[in-house]
């Protein structure tokens, strides 16, 4: 098994990638898929964490994460596609009538 | 699970019972009344079944070594299932004007809920997340739930987003304390200074704050808020501002307790420059604005910067007091809130957009005195003037303050306060001034949720003059939970 600190760097540069990634990208589909890189960043580390304390927890969290984000995926699709039918257009841009 | 643990978590049973009656009811019969009517009676039921959870508490109930169910916890989940039952009476009208179908606007609303009650009880990292989540992943639904129009949608996908990154970085946070301590449990989160493993446990404690930041929109994580706050139909607008952050503040407070995370020199400084900047920065930015639900967004931000001036004095005042004044601001907060947006709500009932803009409210003293004098005393409140709750709250934050020395912060509420007086006080001025011949009418208003905002404005005044009763109440639940 490879120590934890390698794991550790590896999980954060994953993290730093899906952050720069919802910062960056204007589709919305790219940026949910940006989530889902900083949420299994976070997963990773909770294997790793798990095996160095030789412990079941970093797994059930594990699980506990991969339903979380499913879950926030299919309502976050639903929204999705309720954007595309009423703003014609991914590019989250489009969507800014907020303002002051 | 011996039956001491089952009547302790009675509540909760009862109300995710409830929503899975209700999404089975839904799905047979789709009639709007019976919809309300069966959410009513599941929230009324859960606060009645906590009476029966405290019977089975002496100091505090550890649950499954995820929860701790204390008098507190009681004192905030029973907040919380009020909460959703104005917020539940606020939207029958509502949407029931709007929309054709809109019964699962209901168990989206009790599974917030009980998400909201999971985190304000959680001890441990796994149940705070999934309580956070269950919370979280319903709000997203509730704030698009008007999916005709755009600008909930857009709301929703922004709140979806950051709230996403925010709970992600909670997360990261976690796992990397995990990593490094070896537990998720609160009360052992612990790691010697000379460990060298330090580095990136602190690493996860700053993350967690950043997360929980995000959740409570403090400066500078607060971005979203007004964009949301003027998005989401009003009665969403007054969930979120209220139960979700009334649920994480009860989970920080229950944290800092916890855990020494306010003990790192760092970490307490930078909140008290997220505390600092969120008094300031919210007050400022409230006087630009002219959308009543954007300047409530920015006030929101405001008010919970003065709230974490009783969480950073955990370590230097007495914790009773720090428990005292968190619940009564808590309390106090809630009933302002939602009588602001209530109002926000019924003004704009047989509009197709809310009826947000602050000319909307011009010469309302002479057009609808009822509503006028309300959104006058949830004005004064929100301003913190005496004989209003806003007023008994902000002493307590202020005394709090003084106890545990805490200048700066102290000398921030009162900066932040002199300000907010002005917009407070602009406001109550448009509404005294003459309306203009040929302005646009006022929406009628029902008269079904009129009586919840007539409530809600008599005990903001009630309560600030006569607060003996419910200080009694906090001060004895706070002895009881052990304080």
């Amino acid at each position: 098994m490879p120590p934890t600190e390698h794991v550790l760097v590896l999980a954060l540069m994953l993290f730093c990638i899906g952050a720069v990634g919802v910062l960056v990208r204007r589709n919305i589909i790219f940026i949910l898929l940006s989530l889902e890189f900083m949420m299994n960043a976070c997963a990773l580390v909770f294997v790793a964490a798990g095996a160095k304390w030789g412990q079941p927890d970093g797994q059930i969290m594990y699980m506990l994460i991969l339903a979380i984000a499913a879950s926030e995926v299919a309502v976050a699709l639903g929204i999705v596609i309720q954007m595309a039918r009423r703003f014609r257009t991914l590019d989250v841009d489009a969507a800014s009538e907020l303002r002051e | 699970m011996t039956l001491t643990d089952l009547w302790v978590s009675f509540p909760l049973i009862v109300l995710v019972g409830g929503t899975l009656v209700l999404m089975i009811g839904v799905s047979i019969v789709r009639t709007h009344k019976l919809a309300l009517g069966l959410t009513l009676l599941t929230l009324i039921l859960s606060v009645a079944a906590h009476d029966i959870a405290l019977e089975n508490i002496t100091t505090g109930y550890e649950l499954f070594g995820l929860l701790n169910v204390s008098g507190i916890q009681v004192f905030f989940n029973v907040l919380f299932l009020l909460g959703a039952i104005v917020t539940a009476l606020f939207a029958y009208p509502y949407f029931n004007e709007r929309m054709e179908r809109c019964e699962e606007f209901y168990i989206l609303l009790l599974t917030a809920t009980a998400g909201a009650m999971v985190v304000a009880a959680a001890t441990h990292f796994a149940s705070f997340i999934l309580g956070l989540e269950i919370l979280s992943i319903s709000l997203y639904a509730m704030i698009a739930y008007p999916r005709e129009s755009h600008q909930p949608l857009e709301a929703a996908a922004k709140y979806l987003v950051l709230s996403a990154v925010a709970s992600s970085a909670i997360l990261m946070g976690v796992a990397l304390v995990y990593a490094a301590s070896g537990t998720m449990a609160f009360a052992e989160l612990n790691i010697s200074p000379e460990s060298g493993e330090r580095s990136y446990f602190l690493l996860g404690q700053a993350l967690i704050c950043v997360g929980i930041a995000f959740k409570l929109s403090l400066v500078p994580f607060h971005m979203w808020t007004p964009d949301v706050y003027q998005g989401a139909p009003a009665v969403v607008t007054g969930y979120v501002a209220t139960v979700s952050k009334g649920a994480v503040i009860a989970l920080l407070i229950n944290y800092v307790q916890a855990t020494e995370v306010l003990s790192y020199t760092g970490v307490f400084y930078a909140v008290v420059f997220v505390a600092v900047a969120s008094m300031i920065v919210g007050n400022l930015l409230a006087l630009l604005q002219t959308n009543l639900k954007r300047l409530l967004a920015y006030s929101s931000i405001a008010h919970l910067g003065y709230l974490l001036i009783a969480v950073l004095v955990v370590n230097t005042a007495r914790p009773e007091l720090v428990l005292e004044t968190v619940l009564l601001y808590v309390a106090a907060y809630f009933i302002i809130t939602l009588a602001a947006f209530g109002i926000v709500n019924l003004t704009s009932e047989h509009a197709t957009e809310d009826n947000e803009q602050m000319e909307a409210y011009t010469g309302l003293f002479w057009r609808n005195p009822l509503l006028a004098s309300v959104l006058t005393a949830v004005a004064l409140a929100l301003a913190g003037i005496p004989l209003t709750v806003g007023f008994i709250a902000k002493f307590y934050v202020f005394a709090a303050g003084v106890e545990g020395t805490a200048w700066a912060l102290v000398w921030a509420l009162l900066i932040g306060s002199a300000i907010g007086v002005f917009y407070y006080l602009r406001l109550i001025y448009t509404m005294v001034k003459q309306v203009e011949p040929g302005a646009a009418a006022l929406p009628q208003v029902g008269t079904q949720s009129v009586v919840a905002v007539t409530v809600l404005g008599l005990l903001i005044v009630v309560l600030g003059v006569y607060p003996t009763p419910m200080i009694d109440m906090i001060r004895t639940i706070v002895q009881a939970s052990g304080f």
